[in-house]
């Protein structure tokens, strides 16, 4: 009897594996998006467990080898650069956010054009946007632990927005800040919601996400003309989980990280001994690429908007960072009751099946976009009304354009889905 | 009392109980008792450069040109980032109400830095703005401007407010004193 022998005695490995072995994963490439978010966590505990060995989390002041006095976190940080890898695991990190959340995105993006959402898959819809948010929430406060200028002036305008906020808003700054910003309070405490907090929501987060999915089975895209069959609603086509889909994710996991080690080699990113330590001043920064819509939509807002309403101020500053990113978040998390369509089930459904849903889905994609775009207004030497016009324009013309081109190409009957069967 | 209503009873009173015991505990969460050590301006405070070589000197009236501006904190008092004040010198003959003609010496005028849209450290601009003309202040965040010459008004951008002044006058070394406080609250406020 061997140690396998011995162990299925105590565990019944062999019926466990018959139950969940088989697990079928239908073959498409977008379906890997969202293992790629999955690993791209995996990467971000893995490294993130390497730099809290070292990285220090405190805002006072301490003198180096020679070297002026500098904030201990930021001090720490160049430290951890100085390690041999130390700068590239660091790198990694950052590139590993950054990549976790664009995947997370995509994966939201194949969710939404497919229907997918769809009864009995609101639960994870809703689930899917929360890991979202906790997402950059996890990155935000990751942003302000190298304590570089950049990270601070970053935080401070997060610090601004949470002010903002009507009625609550500076008690709630002092909650989630301790205390104003900056201040020493800050650091320790945007440590704990980065190294404990953050991780643990995520890892509970995920698992109730691919527990629902094991109960619910992926979707699966559907022939053109094939009507659900009640029957075989059950099943699902695809590999299974052992050993196909096993060695897939294996070589997806490899891919990814040769792809990290990549961009954190030849591209670096967040340079913090380059920004150098915190300054009174502010420097022309702009957000990472995620958060690019809301600093479009903030620098869009002109102060006159603001208005009074139920004795709180309601500023331009309130509007462009929780009224219009908070109106867009609640279309978003509401799509599946807002989607009338009585289709439900196992099945998938082409993008180009629906064309209100692929046009509102472009629309809005643009709007992020222009959005973004109003970011760089001063750079691409555009005006507040040229930005206000392509704002509200582009979005409205590619949504018509392509529920016009949609609806007449439908009576043609696109080639959907799987090929062959 | 019998069991029934002995155990509803307890329960009540433990989940009572247990809020009252974590109310003070969530309050703590709110960390203002370290920062209500940092103070903030006061009426005779020296204003000194923030940054530079001479960061921690006095600013005087001499020690810089006419439009130009420099960033200081009232002396002892730079742990407070709400302290940091934009120090203009502008031609005196330009200077307009709104701004608190009180608060002026010789040119000399003094703002928060801290801009009052998302609390980023304003510039003073050496360039020209299409919608601005010079001298103004202007936000390198979300482009807010203000017009130093008349109270820091909001002249465009996404800033709600103009940037509270802080009334100064020269003692006889021609250093930078304050006379009062900021004439609004300091900063982003809902």
């Amino acid at each position: 009897m061997g140690v396998s022998g011995w162990l299925e005695d105590r565990l019944s490995l062999d019926k466990f594996g018959a139950k969940y072995l088989g697990k079928p994963f239908p073959v498409h490439s977008t379906f890997f998006l969202g293992e790629i978010a999955l690993f791209c966590f995996v990467v971000l505990v893995s490294t993130g467990l390497y730099l809290a060995l070292f990285y220090e989390p405190s805002a006072v002041t301490v003198t180096g080898e020679g070297a002026a006095a500098l904030p201990a976190a930021y001090a720490s940080t160049l430290a951890i650069d100085s390690h041999p890898f130390g700068a590239l695991v660091r790198r990694v990190h950052h590139w590993a956010a950054h990549l976790m959340i664009a995947s997370v995105v995509l994966h939201l993006l194949r969710i939404y054009f497919t229907a997918s959402y769809r009864k009995p898959r609101e639960v994870n819809w809703v689930l899917g946007l929360v890991l979202l948010g906790a997402t950059i929430a996890a990155s935000f406060s990751g942003y302000l632990l190298p304590y570089d200028q950049f990270s601070v002036t970053a935080t401070a305008i997060g610090y601004g927005i949470a002010r903002s906020v009507p009625w609550i808003g500076s008690t709630a700054a002092d909650f989630v800040f301790a205390g104003q910003f900056p201040s020493a309070a800050t650091v320790p405490r945007f440590f704990a919601y980065h190294v404990v907090w953050a991780p643990l929501a995520l890892s509970a987060l995920v698992a109730l996400h691919l527990v629902i999915l094991l109960k619910q089975k992926h979707t699966e895209l559907r022939a053109p003309g094939e009507r659900p069959d009640p029957a075989e609603a059950r099943w699902i086509h695809g590999i299974p989980l052992w050993p196909e889909q096993a060695a897939l994710m294996g070589l997806l996991f490899l891919i990814l990280g040769a792809a990290l080690a990549a961009l954190a080699a030849f591209l670096p990113v967040h340079p913090s001994a380059f920004y150098g330590p915190p300054q009174p001043i502010t420097p022309e920064v702009k957000p990472d690429w995620y958060l690019l819509w809301v600093y479009g939509a903030l620098r869009l807002i002109p102060g006159t908007l603001s208005f009074r309403f139920l004795g709180a101020t309601i500023g331009s500053e309130a509007i462009g960072a929780m009224l219009v990113p908070g109106i867009l978040g609640l279309i978003i998390l509401f799509v599946p009751w807002l989607d009338r369509s009585p289709e439900s089930g196992p099945y998938a459904e082409h993008p180009a099946a629906s064309p209100g849903r692929l046009a509102l889905g472009l629309a809005v994609v643009t709007l992020f976009l222009a959005l973004s775009l109003a970011g760089f207004g001063a750079e691409l030497g555009l005006s507040v009304p040229v930005l206000w016009g392509i704002t509200v324009l582009a979005p409205l013309g590619v949504g018509w354009g392509v529920h016009l081109l949609v609806s007449r190409g439908k009576s043609e009957r696109i080639v959907l889905g799987r090929p062959g069967r | 009392m019998n069991r029934r209503r002995f155990a509803n009873w307890s329960l009540k009173t433990g989940i009572v109980a247990a809020i009252a015991a974590v109310i003070p505990g969530v309050l703590t969460l709110r960390g203002r008792s370290r920062v209500a050590a940092t103070r903030g301006v006061a009426p005779g405070d020296r204003l000194v450069f923030a940054l530079g070589q001479n960061a921690g000197q006095p600013v005087t009236q001499g020690g810089f040109t006419q439009n130009e501006a420099v960033l200081a904190y009232p002396e002892g008092k730079s742990d407070n980032h709400e302290n940091l004040v934009v120090v203009c010198k502008l031609d005196p003959a330009a200077i307009k109400p709104p701004t608190d003609m009180a608060g002026v010496a010789q040119g000399v005028v003094a703002y928060s830095a801290v801009c009052t849209h998302l609390g980023c450290t304003v510039r003073f601009s050496e360039e020209p703005m299409e919608q601005a003309p010079f001298p103004h202040i202007h936000c390198p965040c979300h482009g807010a401007m203000f017009d130093p010459q008349k109270g820091c008004v909001v002249l465009g951008g996404p800033a709600p407010r103009p940037l509270p002044q802080l009334p100064v006058r020269l003692n006889d070394k021609g250093e930078v004193v304050v006379t009062g406080p900021f004439s609004a609250a300091v900063g982003v406020k809902a």
